[in-house]
């Protein structure tokens, strides 16, 4: 047991921290946001690095990865990591990234569509990874800040059900770590703007009214960042993945509210920067079934044991 | 960063659930149901902690001088898990290890650590802690019991309120003004009292979170001796940060009520209703809240296992081992439905138990502001 970050994770930290606040950050996301359009070059460049390696690597492995997601998310990148290399390499193949998740009984879009090239779709019996051609999904205005498409759901290669468990566990530590990264970019540029923001006289940041909430944020923040590094380091139990999600997801929720309330109208205009992260802790509110099916699957897991 | 137990932790979780299964009698549901301040919790607890110390469990996170075993903070806080999850059988010796000995190896006399400390490693000893006061709660420094100097010892006046466990204790950690010129931390002194000396008169306070919890202390002219006193006069608030930085995480609600969870699911799957999506999105939303909590305390634990000082995340720790009691202890209600109201009951023994969680040992609001304040960086109003 030890919370401290190890050398080789400090290191991977720095680097990707490094990498991130030349190619990512809420400039980059709001072009690309204007755009539509997917980070190829900084998906390229985490590549380069070795970053979208780390599950498979000799000395690293998921935990290592979620932290690098983690911070992507804070950088608010346009880039499908999580699902790439967090939830891709539990199918034991080789998939063409990026990678991007459905689940067959839904019918909305789904984050990054319309640039992945596999499809993993998620059904009542499991999953089936499907490639997909371009053109194939249709992209589709979206005020969530993800690029967001409409993708087939028919065919794909079915993967065995203990797989597709598996993969559906990794994208439950994939959405908290995403989830905690994002909350936490929120959180923090809430913080910066309510210390200097000033009304009747005082910096607003001062009134205890506010306060409390944003510490409350804070614990639901912290929460879900410890709870997906602890299950990705334990290889994304059934239980623990659903618990890291469930937690997690609903804590988008207050953090969503909290920040817009707390900046004030100018939290919804797009020159101000909160819009880059909180809009997209709506869309992690609902992926994968939302809060209430990850928090279905903890019963599953913990007390049915049937599956998760 | 990793999560995981080592070899020695994890034996010695299994050890101690085989040991529990011995140790704790038939009827402990039926003992434990007004807590850990009952009368009959507190007749156990010395039978119980002596057993703990035999195996050397007691105080294993202490130094080995003092009769404990250098053991990491680790051991001490599954201990602490272990003992909460099933309704405390230390009774009030939990602080007697947690913070009240861990004060008098810093602070006290040879004499005072010899007297304590080896009675306080062999289970035999209960403590109260005599810190809050009508118009002294939150505001703790605000406190007005008065030690006057009186040759070479105190002449004591002034009332203690909400106080746990005093009627069964034997001693008082006991906080006093020494110096009624200086204000607010300054002038505190704390006092290793005694509770039988004359002009120490304790009464029970009715209080519908169950019977033997709060007490009112009222001190008239009692003579304490100097050398009861606990480090150097008018220090005492140095002394009591230091003896409490860690107790925030000390007492581990959240492993109670994980407990209380499986136990509602267990109750539900038997009576059928297990199938219900309604019902398995609230015992998942309260295991989800208990297992954060968890987390962020063993946040904590690992602080201290590197040495490093405290910090709000302790106060973090808090608020979400609050809200994962509150919010069981509601549902526990809710899934048992009128059962729950009769008292001792599954659920309204949890209800009681949860009811307070926000209040003893500092609030939520004074936890908030020092996360506020020390993790947030937000100025003060
Ligand atoms: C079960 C239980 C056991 C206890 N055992 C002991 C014991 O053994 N020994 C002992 O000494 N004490 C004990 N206490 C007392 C406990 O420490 C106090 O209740 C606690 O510190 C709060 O003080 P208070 O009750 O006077 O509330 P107050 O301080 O009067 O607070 C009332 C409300 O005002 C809020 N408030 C106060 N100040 C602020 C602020 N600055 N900002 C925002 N809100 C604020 C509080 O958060 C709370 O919601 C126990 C209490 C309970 C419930």
């Amino acid at each position: 047991m030890d919370f401290e970050l190890n050398t080789d994770q400090t290191a991977i930290l720095e680097a990707v921290e490094t990498l991130l606040a030349r190619q990512a950050g809420p400039e980059r996301a709001r072009e690309l946001n204007a755009k539509g359009g997917y980070d190829a070059e900084l998906d390229a460049a985490l590549e380069a690095a070795g970053f979208t390696e780390l599950v498979q690597g000799n000395d690293t492995g998921p935990l290592e990865a979620t932290l690098v997601l983690e911070a992507v998310a804070r950088h608010a990148g346009f880039v499908a990591y999580g699902a790439t290399a967090l939830v891709a390499p539990a199918s034991g193949h080789t998939l063409a990234g990026p990678v991007a998740l459905a689940l067959a009984e839904e019918n909305g879009p789904v984050r990054y569509g319309a640039s992945a090239r596999t499809l993993l779709i998620f059904d009542s019996q499991g999953v089936r990874m499907r490639p997909l051609e371009p053109g194939e999904a249709k992209p589709v205005r979206a005020n969530f800040g993800y690029p967001m498409a409409w993708v087939p759901r028919d065919g794909g290669d079915r993967l065995s059900p203990d797989v597709a468990l598996r993969m559906r566990a990794w994208s439950r530590v994939a959405l908290a770590a995403e989830a905690a990264g994002t909350m936490k970019a929120a959180l923090d540029f809430t913080i910066a703007y309510v210390k200097q923001r000033k009304q009747f006289g005082r910096a607003i940041g001062s009134f205890q009214a506010l306060q409390h909430r944003l510490a409350q944020a804070a614990v639901q923040v912290e929460g879900s960042r410890w709870l997906a590094y602890e299950a990705a380091w334990s290889n994304a139990p059934n239980e623990a993945a659903a618990v890291a999600a469930a937690y997690a997801a609903s804590a988008t929720q207050r953090v969503f509210y909290e920040t817009h309330q707390q900046n004030g109208a100018i939290g919804f205009t797009r020159e101000h920067d909160l819009h880059v992260w909180s809009m997209r802790l709506q869309a992690l509110r609902l992926e994968m079934e939302g809060v209430a099916g990850h928090q279905r699957a903890v019963s599953r897991a913990r007390w049915i044991r049937a599956e998760a | 960063m990793e999560f995981g137990w080592s070899e020695g932790d994890r034996k010695f979780r299994q050890d101690l659930a085989k040991f529990l299964e011995e140790a704790l009698p038939e009827d402990w549901e039926e003992v434990s149901k007004d807590g850990p301040g009952s009368d009959a919790q507190a007749a156990f607890s010395k039978e119980f902690s002596g057993k703990l110390a035999e195996r050397g469990w007691l105080t294993q996170h202490w130094p080995s001088e003092y009769g404990g075993s250098d053991a990491p903070p680790w051991r001490h806080a599954i201990l602490s898990e272990a003992m909460w999850a099933c309704g405390e059988p230390r009774g009030p010796q939990y602080m007697n290890v947690n913070w009240i000995g861990p004060a008098i190896m810093e602070y006290g006399s040879e004499a005072q650590k010899s007297e304590h400390l080896s009675r306080i490693s062999r289970g035999d000893v209960l403590w109260c802690q005599g810190f809050s006061e009508p118009n002294a709660g939150s505001d703790l420094v605000s406190l007005t019991t008065r030690a006057e100097p009186r040759g070479d010892d105190y002449l004591v006046n002034g009332q203690k309120i909400w106080t746990s466990y005093c009627q069964n204790a034997d001693f008082c950690f006991l906080l006093v003004r020494t110096n009624p010129q200086e204000r607010r931390h300054r002038g505190i002194s704390v006092l290793l009292m005694p509770m039988d000396l004359a002009g120490v008169e304790v009464r029970e306070i009715d209080a519908v979170i169950g019977d033997r919890y709060f007490h009112e202390v009222f001190l008239t002219d009692v003579v304490v001796p100097k050398s009861c006193r606990l480090g150097p006069e008018n220090e005492g608030w140095a002394i009591t940060s230091y003896a409490l930085q860690f107790e925030r995480v000390g007492a581990p609600r959240y492993a109670r009520a994980a407990l209380t969870v499986d136990l509602l699911a267990e109750n539900a799957a038997a009576g059928g209703r297990l199938a219900d999506p309604n019902l398995q999105e609230k015992l998942g939303h309260a295991r989800a809240l208990c297992e954060a909590a968890r987390v962020l305390h063993y946040r904590v634990i690992d602080q201290r296992t590197h040495g490093l000082p405290p910090s709000a995340d302790s106060n973090v720790a808090r608020i979400a081992g609050t809200m994962a009691d509150l919010a069981v202890g509601e549902l526990a209600l809710e899934i048992w439905g009128s059962e729950s109201l009769v008292y001792g009951s599954v659920g309204d023994s949890n209800f009681r138990a949860s009811m307070s969680a926000g209040i003893a040992t500092g609030t939520t609001e004074v936890n908030l502001n020092l996360i506020a304040q020390r993790l947030l960086g937000l100025p003060r109003e």
